[in-house]
């Protein structure tokens, strides 16, 4: 018997009245107490279907909105619109700047996610396989960075990047792009976790080919390269989407380093729509703009839904 | 001259990457993540206006004026009062799904739904969520027209807002600590389940003597996690106030304070100094938080 099954024996789990005799007993509604239970299990599941008819309901109903005009918006905020009014989109696109926003964010987000994973993967491959005593150490330190919040960093962050512009447009370039100070910020705060995720995950690899590899000649960097790395394809694969997804949702480190308003991500973009409202009020274009922010992953999700939770669950396990 | 070597000198080999490998990520890590750590606890000691203006070294001055400024402790009193009532709000919720969404109708589906505000960015909800609860909004136009006059109220006014806030954390949030939970569960063999229902433990008991023993590694995981993430709580209260310039002091938590700290706020004077030590107490606090979590947490593991 394992060891739990021995312990929901002995710890009297089904402490009924009567003597229990496992297999001669109904499962259900002998004790009130059973009773009771399958009436919570009635009623969580009915809250369970409310709670997901809610997320669904105002899903459906942020999209529908965006396609109202201001007024129907007002005048009847459950109703559909009359004539869907496409035109909500091309404003928010042109005008309110989302177009040039979600250039911003896909630039941004990419360069950081991949450069991210440019720096984090060498560096776990060696710190999983090395029997140096340091490496274990190393590891550790990583991992406290995961538990330093963003918001110690935020005053230094902001002083760093207000210094290198400085520095950049007056000394080197003559030009700075505080995108580049994001892009700069989002690696920093990725590498903790990506160092981490991917060090536990090269550990789980098994070491017999890339052993096989060098003794038929392979140099260490070969068996990296053509080896190592795809072999880790899953797990990589896993970190760029956590990476993609924390990221293309970030708006402190935006709102703080990047000062000129047009050169701001999605989230930002969004925000500042959403505080200019009293005085534009096209409140359809601000529906429009929230799911242009919104649609991209919820695509990724459709598309790659099963993977994305497991990797956020199992990141998260490591 | 030979091709063949020994695993000993594969590993001689691969010693020599090391030092290349790791050193780029190490570095930038340690002077982009840790010294600027270590540089706001500097900071922290001191006043600064911001850009261009000198740095003074006021000692504990910031801390002192947290702990009598009013704003401050009502940021920090918003914070906590989010990680601890928003916490048991959701793990109560995640046990509560997770004694019945292991086998219902559906399930699939429900899981997949719960989990996707957790991939979607805290403004975009918390703009849609917000509209819905102006004054004059869509939430209490339906509560008038189905007759619930009695219930409209000024949600987003000083007394609601904050609870209006939690509300939308935990109603977004829960989701990912049910995946959480769920993975584990599901590596569950259902033998165990079947011997359970053959012994006659209900629901409830099945959660208590199964279910909850064996995902409790997940929950200390996610307990953890939750902490980490609900401390920093700031995109979702500016959001819902629509005003990144000025939330009200009630919905503010101690990001947005600290947010307000390093642009200047209304007063256009930013306080770098301040917001330094607003960034150090949020450390500290995560750091106590999780500390206390995983003594409370740490149990003997149990093995399937």
């Amino acid at each position: 018997m394992s060891p739990v099954a021995d312990k929901l024996a002995t710890s009297g789990a089904p402490s009924g009245p009567a003597p229990v005799s496992a297999g001669a007993r109904p499962a259900r509604g002998r004790r009130p107490i059973d009773r009771l239970d399958t009436l919570l299990g009635g009623a969580v599941r009915a809250g369970l279907w409310l709670w997901v008819g809610m997320l669904v309901v105002l899903t459906l109903w942020v999209v529908v909105s965006s396609l109202k005009t201001t007024r129907e918006i007002f005048a009847d905020p459950f109703g559909l619109p009359k004539s869907p009014q496409w035109r909500n989109y091309s404003v928010a696109w042109s005008v309110s700047g989302f177009g040039r926003a979600a250039f911003s964010s896909v630039v941004v987000v990419a360069a950081a996610a991949v450069l991210t994973m440019v720096l984090a993967t060498p560096a776990s491959y060696v710190l999983a396989r090395s029997d140096r005593r340091s490496a274990s150490r190393v590891v550790t330190y990583f991992a406290v960075g995961m538990g330093i919040p963003a918001q110690a960093l935020v005053v230094p962050f902001f002083l760093m990047s207000n210094d290198l512009s400085t520095f950049m447009t007056e000394w080197v370039t003559g030009w700075w792009d505080d995108r580049i100070s994001l892009v700069l910020i989002y690696i920093v705060l990725s590498l903790p976790f990506t160092v981490y995720l991917l060090t536990m995950y090269f550990r789980s690899l098994p070491t017999e080919i890339e052993e096989a590899a060098a003794v038929d000649g392979a140099g260490p960097t070969r068996t990296f390269v053509q080896i190592m790395v795809p072999l880790a394809r899953h797990g990589l694969v896993t970190a760029l989407v956590l990476n993609t997804v924390a990221l293309w949702n970030e708006t402190l480190f935006v709102l703080v380093v990047v000062g000129d308003p047009q050169q701001r991500t999605l989230p930002a973009t969004l925000l500042g729509l959403y505080e200019s409202m009293q005085y534009t009020s096209n409140w359809g274009g601000l529906f429009a703009g929230i799911v242009i922010l919104v649609m991209p992953m919820i695509l990724l999700y459709l598309w790659a839904g099963r993977r994305i939770v497991q990797a956020m669950t199992q990141g998260a396990l490591k | 001259m030979t091709r063949t070597r020994t695993v000993g000198g594969v590993r001689g080999e691969r010693d020599r990457i090391y030092v290349p490998y790791l050193l780029p990520a190490l570095l930038i890590y340690t002077v982009l993540f840790i010294a600027p750590s270590a540089v706001t606890i500097w900071y922290s000691f001191t006043r600064w206006e911001g850009l261009g203006t000198p740095a003074r070294f006021t000692g504990l001055a910031n801390y002192r004026a947290m702990l009598t400024n009013p704003v401050f402790l009502t940021a920090f009193r918003n914070t906590l009062i989010l990680v601890v009532l928003g916490g048991v709000f959701v793990f109560a919720l995640t046990f509560l799904t997770m004694i019945v969404v292991r086998e219902m109708r559906g399930r699939a589906f429900v899981r997949s739904v719960l989990f996707v505000p957790s991939i979607l960015s805290p403004i975009a909800i918390g703009t849609a969520v917000g509209f819905l609860l102006n004054p004059d909004g869509a939430l209490n136009r339906l509560l008038s027209d189905v007759g619930l006059h009695t219930l409209t109220r000024g949600w987003l006014g000083p007394d609601l807002i904050f609870k209006c806030i939690i509300a939308a954390v935990v109603w977004t949030a829960t989701g990912f600590y049910v995946a959480i939970m769920m993975s584990r569960v599901d590596a569950i063999p259902e033998e165990l389940y079947e011997s359970a229902r053959l012994a006659g433990a209900n629901r409830v008991e099945q959660f208590r003597y199964l279910t909850f023993p064996l995902s409790r590694d997940a929950f200390s995981t996610g307990a953890v996690l939750w902490v980490i993430g609900s401390v920093k709580t700031f995109e979702i209260v500016i959001a819902f106030t629509g005003t990144a310039g000025t939330p009200p002091v009630q919905a503010r938590s101690a990001a947005v304070e600290q947010y307000l700290a390093v642009t200047g706020g209304i007063s256009g004077t930013p306080q770098l100094g301040s917001a330094a030590a607003v960034g150090v107490v949020m450390f500290l606090l995560t750091a106590v938080l999780v500390v206390t979590l995983r003594r409370l947490l740490r149990s003997e593991v149990v093995e399937l």
